[in-house]
């Protein structure tokens, strides 16, 4: 009878003369760069499938007379690795002279230069000296997109920006054609890339093969200042590190893997930080005189809110303030104080994305219902409801996706149409808006043998069908977290911190009657229209005409051009505060940029606030921050993890919200990958790309 | 006796001594007159700095930024842009649109020079900068850039500052 071995726990090898231990299945180089030993490669990228293209990463492995890539070399019991020997270095040497052979000598105009993998490993394992004397082989530059070109002549054939294309994005879109020596990278379909232009495949390529339209030949890695803050656009809160130089942002990347999205960021995210610089920034306070909108000073722009705003407070007159889905969790908590205690008014409110507050008020008596960003990565399984989730919240699809590959996550989508989940999902059903409920019932058996489920529902599901999700996700017997999805940088941070009439910060009922958003517009009696960030008279008007109407915004949108006076605001890049993500974690804003004449919009409160002779306390980030930690339920964070540029979870309430949430005013903007609300329209790469929204799906 | 000798050796000093001075007063005299006369530069005499042509009449420098990385007093400020077909002004795919040396902080340590890998900027001989107005000692591209040469197919400077450089 046949004695069967377990399977050994620990394996025995020898590194460099050095006997190590190590667990069974470990990749050699991921051994080696455990223990700190450089074993240099080029195609091999933690988390992508395995290529050994490179062959930069040979070893010396006493099990075969050849030497072995150490990617995809396993640590086999007994194994004697050197990693230093002649044959290896000599090896290196002998890779690297060939990747130069039709290398040209670019590095002085080169984008990568004085970041490139290839500059450094040829300096330190390099030749020195190529004995190759023919001439080059040369193609010229090409553009594969509005943002994203090509130089054949640099490219190395690592094949990382296929795989961060396809196993990450999902997009496939770059390929490989021709052979040998004239192999060169190419888009999958037609001359030009049809993709979601996210340029992570420019970021990845170690060398300067895939340059970024917006960024080539500007300037060099070591000339400009690195700012690490958070994306300014959706929900999903990646975190971007900005390159600055004379106060102006040249790129933005996250090429550290800090943050919570470590290296993702989608096209807004890498490109669409132009609005900033947009010739149409509002740089001077309007006021409007004799029917024109006309440049006056700070003070006088404020002198004049002040008087209209004490003369409206002390006649007993009605505000409505339109807050925004852009702004930091400080200006909002300042604003809503203003509101409340400064003009003792409860008409306060934002334009709504997603049901969060009926989501938390089901969620009552129950821990640890709220998923965070990790446990999308980590969840067993995910159920998608109403939403185009690679549109609408590139990292969540991101991330979802990459739980597929890594951990065979089950993902469920139901959607009204196709969408990029389909390809890998265990289920998918089309339906409309509004039928979810009902057409979950059939996945139930389904669903119920997961050992557990993510639930991440768009603005179809709200009110009562979200209370019948949450019953239903409730009544299955395994463990259900739950995503609302919401669609701006601070969406989530608005309702937090009580920019609606019926809570005040931290889900507290404001116990007081206030107007709601559409009730302000709607209201022939209104005698303030207060507007901060938001474009609320985008498609209408509103019903009081002569309503005083003050908005500060980054430009002269419709609403700020039927304004009384115009502040101009400083970005989400040009102002310091916190943010939180649709998962409900904060995190830092760092100002990168200012723009001559604005103001962040937490200043502009402060100051008007002053001139009102109010007392709403100092207007600095920090200390309005510290007063959220205060008083906010949840809000009371670890701090060094915010001081490190990380997300911080948040805490939610847990307890009945007991407040009549108006549910039927959520209402998503339905972004896609190239919009970003009224911002679209000022950011010149998300007007260049070609693709509209929807061909992505084709299926290949 | 030792009286002598002292006076012997005395009068051999002298001798060897007058004998060096009326040696020297027959060769050509190193004495520069300046500034009643032009100056004389050894070649590697390190003064005002020149950014040199190619052979078409380009501009050498192609904005790699290398000098003001080596520079020591960071007295080099670029802005570098991209050549096209319209308006190629260097040989590479970038060139300087702007290209600025701050001579109140510049020490002519040379390691610019040394590090540029195109051989574009170079140390001229002009060493007569000193100004009252600290504002003009810092060198616009124009300034130091070197002329074209006759015949050579290099464009018109006008063309370029007409793209506009940038106010910095
Ligand atoms: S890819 Fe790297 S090695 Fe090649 S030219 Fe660019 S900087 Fe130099
Ligand atoms: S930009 Fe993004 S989607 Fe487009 S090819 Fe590059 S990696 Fe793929
Ligand atoms: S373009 Fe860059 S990432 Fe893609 S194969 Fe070439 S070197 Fe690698
Ligand atoms: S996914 Fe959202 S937060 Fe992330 S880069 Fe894109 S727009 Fe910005
Ligand atoms: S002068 Fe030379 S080192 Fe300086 S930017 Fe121009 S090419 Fe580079």
């Amino acid at each position: 009878m046949a004695t069967t071995t377990a399977p050994p726990t620990v394996i025995n090898a020898k590194l460099n003369g050095q006997d190590i231990q190590t667990k069974p299945g470990t990749l050699l180089i991921n051994l080696t760069k455990e223990l700190g030993i450089e074993v240099p490669a080029f195609c091999y990228y933690e988390g992508f499938s395995l290529q050994a293209a490179c062959r930069m990463c040979l070893v010396q492995v006493n099990s075969s007379p050849k030497l072995l890539p150490g990617c995809t070399t396993i640590v086999t019991e007994g194994m004697v690795i050197e990693t230093e020997s002649p044959l290896v270095v000599e090896a290196r040497k002998s890779m690297l002279e060939f990747l130069l052979t039709n290398h040209p000598l670019d590095c002085p105009v080169c984008d990568k230069g004085g970041e490139c993998e290839l500059q450094d490993m040829v300096f330190k394992y390099g030749a020195g000296e190529s004995r190759f004397v023919d001439i080059k082989h040369h193609e010229p530059e090409r553009p594969f997109s509005p943002v994203v070109y090509y130089d054949p002549a640099r490219c190395i054939l690592c094949y990382r920006c296929v795989r961060v294309c396809d196993e990450g994005y999902g997009v496939n879109a770059l390929g490989v054609v021709n052979r040998g020596v004239l192999s060169e990278i190419a888009p999958n379909r037609g001359d030009q890339l049809n993709c979601d232009e996210c340029g992570a495949c420019i970021d990845i390529c170690p060398v300067g093969a895939l340059t970024s339209n917006t960024y080539r030949y500007k300037t060099r890695p070591w000339e400009m200042k690195h700012v690490g803050t958070t994306c300014a656009h959706c929900s999903n809160g990646c975190k971007t590190t900005l390159g600055v130089r004379n106060d102006e942002i040249m790129r933005a990347n996250n090429r550290d893997s800090s943050g919570l999205n470590e290296e993702f960021l989608c096209i807004k995210g890498r490109f669409g930080f132009d609005f900033n610089h947009h010739p149409d920034r509002l740089q001077s306070p309007m006021l409007r005189i004799d029917g024109d909108l006309q440049p006056v000073s700070w003070s006088k722009a404020l002198a004049a809110v002040a008087a209209k705003f004490n003369e409206v407070k002390a006649a007993g007159g009605k505000f409505g303030i339109v807050a925004s889905n852009r702004t930091s969790n400080e200006e909002n908590y300042y604003l809503q104080k203003f509101a409340r205690t400064g003009l003792g008014t409860n008409n306060i409110d934002h334009a709504r994305t997603g049901d969060v507050v009926t989501l938390v008020d089901a969620l009552s008596g129950k821990q640890g219902k709220l998923a965070t960003m990790a446990d999308l990565y980590q969840t067993k399984a995910a159920l998608v409801i109403g939403s185009d989730l690679a549109q609408q919240h590139p990292l969540l699809a991101y991330e979802l996706r990459r739980n597929w590959r890594h951990h065979q996550a089950r993902i469920y989508a139901m959607t009204p149409g196709p969408v990029r989940e389909d390809k890998y999902a265990a289920a998918t059903a089309r339906v409309a808006f509004g039928e979810e409920i009902a057409a979950l019932e059939g996945w139930r058996e389904q669903l119920a043998k997961e050992p557990e489920l993510l639930i991440l529902f768009g603005d179809s599901i709200k009110g009562a069908s979200l209370r019948q999700l949450v019953d239903f996700g409730e009544s299955l017997g395994i463990p259900v977290k739950y995503v609302a999805l919401v669609d701006y940088a601070n969406s989530r941070g608005a309702i937090d911190m009580g920019l609606v009439p019926e809570l005040h910060p931290g889900f507290v009922p404001s116990g007081q009657p206030g107007l709601t958003l559409p009730e302000m517009l709607d209201d022939s009696q209104l005698d303030v229209l207060w507007v901060v960030g938001a474009n609320p008279l985008a498609n209408r008007s509103q019903a009081n005409p002569k309503a005083f109407v003050v908005v500060q915004d980054l430009f002269l949108t419709a609403t700020a051009a039927r304004a009384d006076v115009v502040f101009p605001a400083a970005s989400a890049y040009e102002k310091k505060g916190t943010v939180t993500n649709v998962t409900g974690e904060v995190q830092r804003l760092t100002a990168a940029v200012k723009t001559m004449g604005t103001k962040t919009d937490l200043e502009i409160f402060g100051l008007l606030g002053k001139e009102m002779g109010l007392e709403l306390g100092i207007w600095s980030p920090d200390a309005v921050f510290n007063e959220i930690r205060q008083n906010v339920r949840g809000y009371n964070v670890t701090m060094p993890i915010l001081a490190t540029g990380g997300a911080a979870p948040t805490t939610p309430v847990n307890g009945k919200v007991n407040v009549e949430t108006r549910s039927d005013l959520v209402h998503s903007a339905g972004d896609t990958l190239f919009t970003s609300g009224s911002m679209t329209k000022y950011s010149q790469v998300l007007n260049t790309v070609a693709e509209r929204p929807g061909q992505l799906y084709k299926p290949v | 006796m030792a009286n002598l000798t002292e006076i012997l050796s005395a009068a051999k000093a002298i001798t060897k001594g007058m004998g060096i001075t009326f040696g020297e007063m027959l060769q050509p005299a190193l004495t520069e007159a300046y500034p009643d006369g032009p100056p004389q530069f050894q070649e590697r005499y390190r003064g005002a700095h020149v950014l040199k042509r190619d052979e078409n009449g380009l501009e050498k420098c192609v904005a790699c930024f290398l000098c003001a990385a080596a520079c020591p007093s960071d007295c080099i400020y670029i802005e570098a842009a991209e050549n096209t077909d319209q308006l190629r002004i260097s040989g590479g795919e970038r060139y300087a649109q702007v290209y600025n040396i701050d001579y109140n902080r510049c020490i002519f340590c040379g390691y610019c020079v040394e590090a540029c890998p195109t051989d574009a900027i170079t140390h001229g001989h002009d060493f007569e900068i000193a100004s009252y107005d600290t504002s003009t000692l810092i060198y616009r591209k124009e300034k130091m850039l070197e002329a074209p040469q006759a015949g050579k197919a290099s464009l018109a400077y006008d063309s370029q500052a007409s793209n506009g450089t940038s106010g910095h």
